[in-house]
């Protein structure tokens, strides 16, 4: 809750706050702060400049705001009653975020979201956005997800307990698993769920893709507090690292997988070394497996012996 | 000195009641004290506010004087039609759910919760237990604004300058493309926009309504959903037959549809067909699933296969 600084920034932030003053007319100053997230003093502040604002001949009295006790009053409004036309990339996000949220599990694209939608689109023009015959606007946003998210989403809604298969390539097995589901997410072209995991008693996340069955149990768990995706990717500390250098073909590791450092390499052209967290030593040997020659090991040394191993367990497949 | 805030709100308002465009001079008198009296240094105080204004999106109309003592001034106004947001007419559910995508879909900007505030919405209310997040990239702004524009996009990719009529864009994977008509190969082509050697400074937007965009196109079908088949088309595609042990059988069958499948062992494992076009996305997909999967045709993808294996169990005992 800092609010914005940047003059910029505090006019665009006043021009959405003030139609939506002029409209409710009278409103506690906690809800203003709290539903345009700044303090109750910053809006105080705020308003309280606006209020001097004027022009010859109703100087101070163009803005006829004013906070009293906690409450704020508007009176007659005069200007600023609409707000401001959205700009392209308001409009673009705001578009993108709605076709993103019509890919979620339970969107219904003859519901609410589906209509609020058309009518964005429809008036996207005055923001100079064409968005053509099929509404997109040329964006299309695709967040395929597999079978199972939509039943793993369901469940997170009522707290449903239940077992899963579910296979963990740093281990290479698959294990039976007593999980109550959360929250489900999309993150990086990937589906995943917050779960509370039984086994592990911690709460956990799993990639959907990798769940191979899933069963419920019947039970209930009450839902506690919200609970949303967590912030970008969740790398412990505790995990080992390696060190590796990077072909040009091989960088899409690092969009794919989180870094802790990525730096050219002065004497290669195009390739860089990135230091990044490695779950399993088997997770590195499959790594390393597959980008072969576009890949080089700094550290650990002992990688290289268990890569070429798995490389001949899997070699032994095709001498049939 | 006035708070900045305090002058762009008096020059926005003077310029929104002002049935006349106005020229600096008159601005300047009728914002008594708030602009410099020095004559550059209110002109560099003025073009701040100015391009302050238009960075929010408020359109500034100029017009040159053309006659008479003023000629050549030029003058400022707003019209009020273009800087007020038209009335989207939204019912109090559909504004509830377009709240609720923009909570529930992470980006990097505050471009939708702003959006969300113009429109009379609020942010964060009701438990969220599904959400996505969209990467943002530097890139996008200018290539948005081209497809929307019909405007050619040059920019330089894998070393090579390309022309491209954008016609659409599309996240998949977790990836951003462009799809368009590209001029130096004459036909459709996919980009990776993360992929643009130059980035966003690098993009030259060419002038608008340059190109049609076809009728029947759509970015979701104008390219394979499979990263397996990226850069080819999908109508030459190679396809190997994948044999898979029965420890992740039923994974891969769910993920490549069980029409793909062609025998079925006993025991559990399946031969399936798997997109082989692109072999790198091909061979990276095959690898991940370690020694539970084997190739076992075409015989050139399968050697392919054997030579890269073999290069790495030789290089890492060395």
């Amino acid at each position: 809750m800092s609010g914005p600084r940047k003059a910029e920034d505090r006019l665009r932030r006043l021009l959405v706050m003030l139609p939506w003053l002029m409209e409710v007319g009278e409103v506690p100053l906690s809800e203003v702060s709290e539903r345009f997230d700044m303090t109750e003093a910053q809006v105080q502040k705020e308003l309280e400049l606006v209020a001097m604002c004027g022009l010859p001949p109703f100087v101070d009295e163009m803005i006829d705001v004013f906070v009293d006790d906690g409450i704020v009053f508007v009176g007659i409004p005069r200007l600023f009653t609409r707000p401001l036309r959205l700009t392209a990339p308001e409009g673009f996000s705001l578009l993108s975020s709605a076709r993103a949220a019509m890919e979620l599990p339970g969107a219904d694209p003859a519901g609410p979201l589906g209509r609020g939608l058309a009518k964005l689109a429809a008036a996207l023009g005055d923001a100079g956005i064409d968005t053509g015959a099929d509404d997109t606007a040329g964006v299309v946003i695709d967040l395929a997800r597999p079978a199972l998210t939509d039943e793993l989403a369901e469940a997170a809604t009522r707290g449903a307990e239940m077992t899963i298969r579910y296979y963990t390539p740093a281990r290479d097995e698959i294990a039976d698993r007593t999980i109550v589901p959360h929250h489900v997410f999309a993150d990086a072209g990937n589906w995943y769920v917050v779960a509370d995991d039984g086994r592990s008693q911690e709460r956990r996340t799993f990639r959907i893709d990798r769940i191979e069955e899933l069963e419920l149990t019947g039970r209930l768990v009450a839902i506690e507090e919200q609970l949303s995706a967590p912030e970008g990717f969740f790398v412990d500390a505790e995990v080992p690292r390696a060190v590796i250098r990077l072909a040009p073909a091989a960088q899409w590791v690092v969009e794919h997988y989180p870094m802790d450092e990525i730096r050219t390499i002065e004497d290669l052209h195009g390739w860089v070394e990135v230091r990044l967290p490695v779950a399993s030593e088997r997770w590195l040997s499959r790594l390393l497996i597959r980008l072969g020659s576009d890949v080089e090991l700094v550290e650990p040394a002992s990688a290289r012996a268990d890569a070429s191993l798995l490389a001949r367990r899997i070699l032994n497949l095709y001498k049939t | 000195m006035v708070d900045r805030v305090e002058r762009l709100t008096n020059l926005l308002a003077l310029l929104l009641e002002t049935a006349e465009p106005l020229s600096l001079i008159q601005i300047s008198s009728e914002l008594v004290g708030q602009y410099p009296d020095q004559e550059q240094a209110r002109r560099a105080a003025f073009e701040r506010d100015k391009a302050a204004l238009r960075e929010i999106g408020v359109p500034i109309d100029t017009e040159m004087v053309t006659g008479g003592a003023y000629a050549g001034q030029t003058r400022y106004r707003i019209d009020r039609r273009a800087y007020e947001l038209s009335d989207l007419e939204l019912d109090t559910d559909e504004m509830h759910a377009l709240q609720v995508a923009v909570a529930a879909v992470r980006t990097d900007s505050t471009n939708a919760q702003d959006a969300i505030w113009k429109l009379g919405g609020m942010l964060g209310d009701g438990q969220l237990h599904v959400s996505a997040s969209l990467p943002e990239r530097p890139e996008l702004p200018a290539i948005r604004a081209a497809v929307a524009a019909r405007a050619s996009i040059e920019f330089s990719y894998r070393g090579e300058l390309r022309k491209l009529d954008p016609w659409g864009l599309l996240l998949r994977g977790g990836f951003w493309y462009v799809i368009g008509h590209d001029h130096l190969r004459g036909e459709r082509r996919t980009f990776r926009i993360d992929r643009f050697d130059g980035g966003a400074a690098g993009i030259i937007v060419g002038e608008g309504h340059t190109f049609e965009r076809p009728e029947s196109f759509d970015p979701r079908s104008a390219f394979p959903a499979d990263p397996k088949q990226i850069g080819h088309a999908p109508d030459d595609g190679v396809e190997a037959l994948v044999e898979v042990d029965a420890v992740r059988s039923s994974a891969v069958e769910r993920e490549l549809g069980s029409e793909r499948v062609v025998e079925r062992r006993p025991g559990g494992a399946i031969c399936i067909l798997v997109p082989a076009s692109n072999l790198d996305a091909f061979r990276s997909w095959l690898f991940g699933l370690l020694d539970h999967a084997v190739v076992l045709e075409p015989p050139e993808v399968r050697t392919q296969i054997i030579e890269w294996l073999s290069d790495v169990a030789r290089e890492r005992t060395t």
